[in-house]
């Protein structure tokens, strides 16, 4: 009698041990685009979180020696591919967490698959203020990556201390990202500076491949500064299109680059075509004099991971937005859904970038980006930014 | 308005309609004479992009070495169409027209993947060469220099391929292999070899295109299937098959787009789309083509 229990206990061990094996790994998907023209951001993203979770498991792990591991798939940058790849990775691959999408079309519509099926999710890149908005804002939802109204507002406060402003346009795309950029900082800019006239809204679609009517069109109506959220690739089209036309002079160089148009990927892509004297921003930059330790460490450990001597700008996203998600896994002690949701309420970490809090109110991170003068410096080939200031949004949240 | 800012989108207008119809030629001499549809044209207009890029890094950018680039890049995606045309699409010629769009569309798939593997994803770019560096100006509008060459080489290299076509033996052969291919064969002419160099001279055309624009669009992934959608616009507008078609459909593309944005802001491929429905329900064959008959 007592060998037929100790059998069964044995057998039954038996069969729980591969299970119990697998469940020691704290399985994240990572939805993010992968091919396509976003996976010139998408993937250094991933690299990001990747490294992270390197340095965490080379640590020791987390929950006493659980490692974490990293499930990713290819988006392919559209919103109905990220639904469908986030569903099977929680029911297939049965992850714990999601952490990931890239386009303000993506986030918003796996934010209910999360909440579904009461998996935290945590966006490290989309921007679109409606991710967060009361009526869609539920228990899993996290955002770690700036928003429309950070970006914008921090643009307008730009903008109100150029020289000599008075007329002023816009060069946005014309869908969420651009349009809500674009009302974020003309909202913010009117009550800076109410002599402010706006001359000119353009609004070319999103992968516009000739921006030269667009162009000349606001050239004709003689702003003298100009805010643009433009990003990645098609701020490179645009203004190798716009600096041959004499856009940027005729400005005097008054446009404020949004949408990551002072990315380095952005700088190396254009070389010395590049409109140095332009105003714009990046989620990161290599070459942050004044800021503190942990940011160098950060970049140092950066090269050393991707191999290269400048990186870019994008690893960041993933690496802040994976930390978010291990501080609220080891301040619940626990991977269970619904206690690191609550834990990540108000939740307080350290970024290479400085402190970052989740708000408890509306689930956003104060994540700021980098600002500053684009230059061509002889040190390097492209341009770079000058006196770069990373823009604490705390006070543009509200 | 000022007549400046008219003439600004008439010049920006053509410009684009001059690199477009790089492009949509070859697409277009491609159907005249193979009769398929080729979805991977736009493919070859990326690989000559990334190909440009590459033999610029080798020889250093910044230099007039940006002419010997374009021609290294075009010759190169045409010994890429010459391969492919040999040993892949020559086995389609007589299956319905549904396999080789079918065969095409895979091309597309596959050469996104490998320029991705070779290039990856990060993007280009490519400085203008010096000595088209410059701009001047013409009622009070800045053409750069570099505009003004893609707008004179357009009907440049229309004319050349109309004596091509027109005044050549070889043209005539081309020709004629668009009426009747087995005809021709039977009166001994080596078909074959027609097809496979009238599809290198497709490809060349792409490969061109697509190292020309790299002044002045950045090299990513993804310009493949954008520009093959505005490629198609075109040869709809114009007719299929049709060179001249294909000119003036690229001139009226380009000055729709440009324009379009004064009368609707905000939608500015609208008006290009409209007059494509409108083309393709009152003259299927284009504004410049023939009706089909075989």
């Amino acid at each position: 009698m007592r060998v037929r229990r100790l059998l069964g206990a044995a057998c039954a061990f038996a069969g729980v041990l591969p299970f119990a094996a697998a469940a020691q790994d704290i399985k994240v998907g990572f939805p993010m685009i992968l091919s396509g023209p976003g996976a010139l951001s998408g993937e250094p993203a991933l690299r990001g979180a990747e490294m992270l979770v390197e340095e965490v498991n080379a640590a020791g792990g987390v929950l006493n020696g659980r490692k974490l591991r990293l499930i990713a798939r290819d988006t392919k940058g559209a919103a109905d591919e990220a639904v469908r790849v986030a569903r099977e990775m929680i029911l297939k691959d049965e992850v714990n967490f999601l952490v990931g999408t890239f386009t303000s079309a993506e986030g918003p519509a796996v934010s209910p698959i999360a909440k579904e099926n009461q998996i935290v999710f945590i966006a490290p890149v989309t921007k679109t203020d409606q991710l967060t908005a009361p009526d869609k804002l539920h228990p899993y939802v996290f955002r770690t990556a700036s928003t429309t109204t950070i970006e914008g507002r921090s643009a307008a406060e730009l903008a109100a201390k150029l020289p000599n402003v008075k007329r002023v346009a816009t060069m946005t795309q014309d869908y969420a990202y651009g349009q809500d950029t674009a009302k974020a900082f003309l909202d913010h800019l009117k009550k800076l500076r109410p002599d402010i006239e706006v001359v000119d809204q353009q609004w070319p679609k999103l992968g516009e491949a000739d921006y030269t009517p667009f162009i000349n069109a606001q050239m004709a109506k003689k702003p003298d500064a100009v805010f643009s959220s433009l990003w990645g690739g098609h701020f490179v089209t645009f203004a190798k299109q716009a600096k041959p036309l004499g856009y940027f002079d005729a400005i005097k160089n008054n446009f404020i680059g949004a949408g990551e148009a002072g990315a380095i990927e952005t700088a190396k892509a254009m070389g010395s075509d590049y409109p140095a004297g332009i105003w714009a921003n990046s989620y990161d930059i290599s070459n942050w004099e004044s800021g503190p330790q942990s940011h160098k460490d950060y970049i140092a450990r950066l090269r050393k991971f991707t191999k290269d001597e400048n990186p870019s700008s994008w690893p960041i996203t993933g690496y802040v937005a994976m930390q978010a998600l291990v501080a609220g896994i080891k301040k619940a002690n626990s991977i269970d859904s619904d206690k690191v949701a609550k834990a990540l309420l108000d939740i307080t970490f350290d970024a290479p970038t400085g402190q970052i809090t989740l708000r408890g109110k509306d689930h956003n991170a104060n994540r700021g980006q980098f600002w500053g003068l684009m230059v061509m410096d002889p040190k390097y080939p492209f341009a770079v930014m000058a006196e770069a200031n990373y823009l604490e949004p705390t006070k543009f949240m509200d | 308005m000022e007549p400046s800012f008219i003439f600004g989108q008439f010049v920006g207008g053509l410009t684009a309609a001059m690199t477009l119809f790089l492009i949509a030629s070859g697409l277009s001499l491609i159907f005249g004479v193979l009769r398929v549809l080729n979805f991977a044209h736009g493919s070859f207009y990326m690989i000559g992009a990334y190909l440009a890029w590459q033999i610029v890094q080798w020889i250093g950018p910044g230099g007039e070495g940006f002419w010997l680039a374009v021609l290294g890049a075009a010759v190169g995606v045409a010994v890429l169409g010459g391969v492919i045309e040999r040993l892949l699409l020559r086995h389609l010629y007589r299956r319905e027209e549904l396999y080789q769009l079918l065969f095409t569309y895979a091309l597309v798939l596959v050469i996104a993947d490998m320029a991705k593997l070779v290039w990856g994803t990060q993007q280009f770019g490519v400085s203008r060469p010096p000595s088209l560096a410059g701009s001047f100006q013409v009622f009070d509008t800045t053409v750069p220099h570099y505009n003004l060459f893609l707008v004179l080489l357009g009907p440049a290299i229309a004319l050349g391929f109309w004596y091509f076509l027109n005044r050549t033996r070889t043209g005539r052969m081309i020709r004629a292999a668009a009426l009747d291919r087995e005809m021709l064969g039977t009166l001994g002419a080596n078909v074959d070899r027609l097809y496979t160099g009238m599809f290198m001279l497709g490809s060349f055309l792409a490969g061109l295109g697509g190292a020309l624009v790299t002044p002045i669009k950045s090299i990513i992934p993804g310009m493949d299937v954008a520009i093959i959608v505005e490629a198609f616009i075109v040869v709809v507008i114009g007719g299929l098959g049709s060179f001249w078609g294909t000119f003036f459909g690229a001139i009226i593309y380009g000055q729709v787009l440009s324009f379009g944005i004064l009368i609707f802001p905000r939608f500015s491929s609208f008006a290009v789309f409209a007059l494509m429905a409108a083309v393709l329900i009152l003259r299927p064959w284009g504004l410049f083509g023939r009706p089909i008959s075989r």
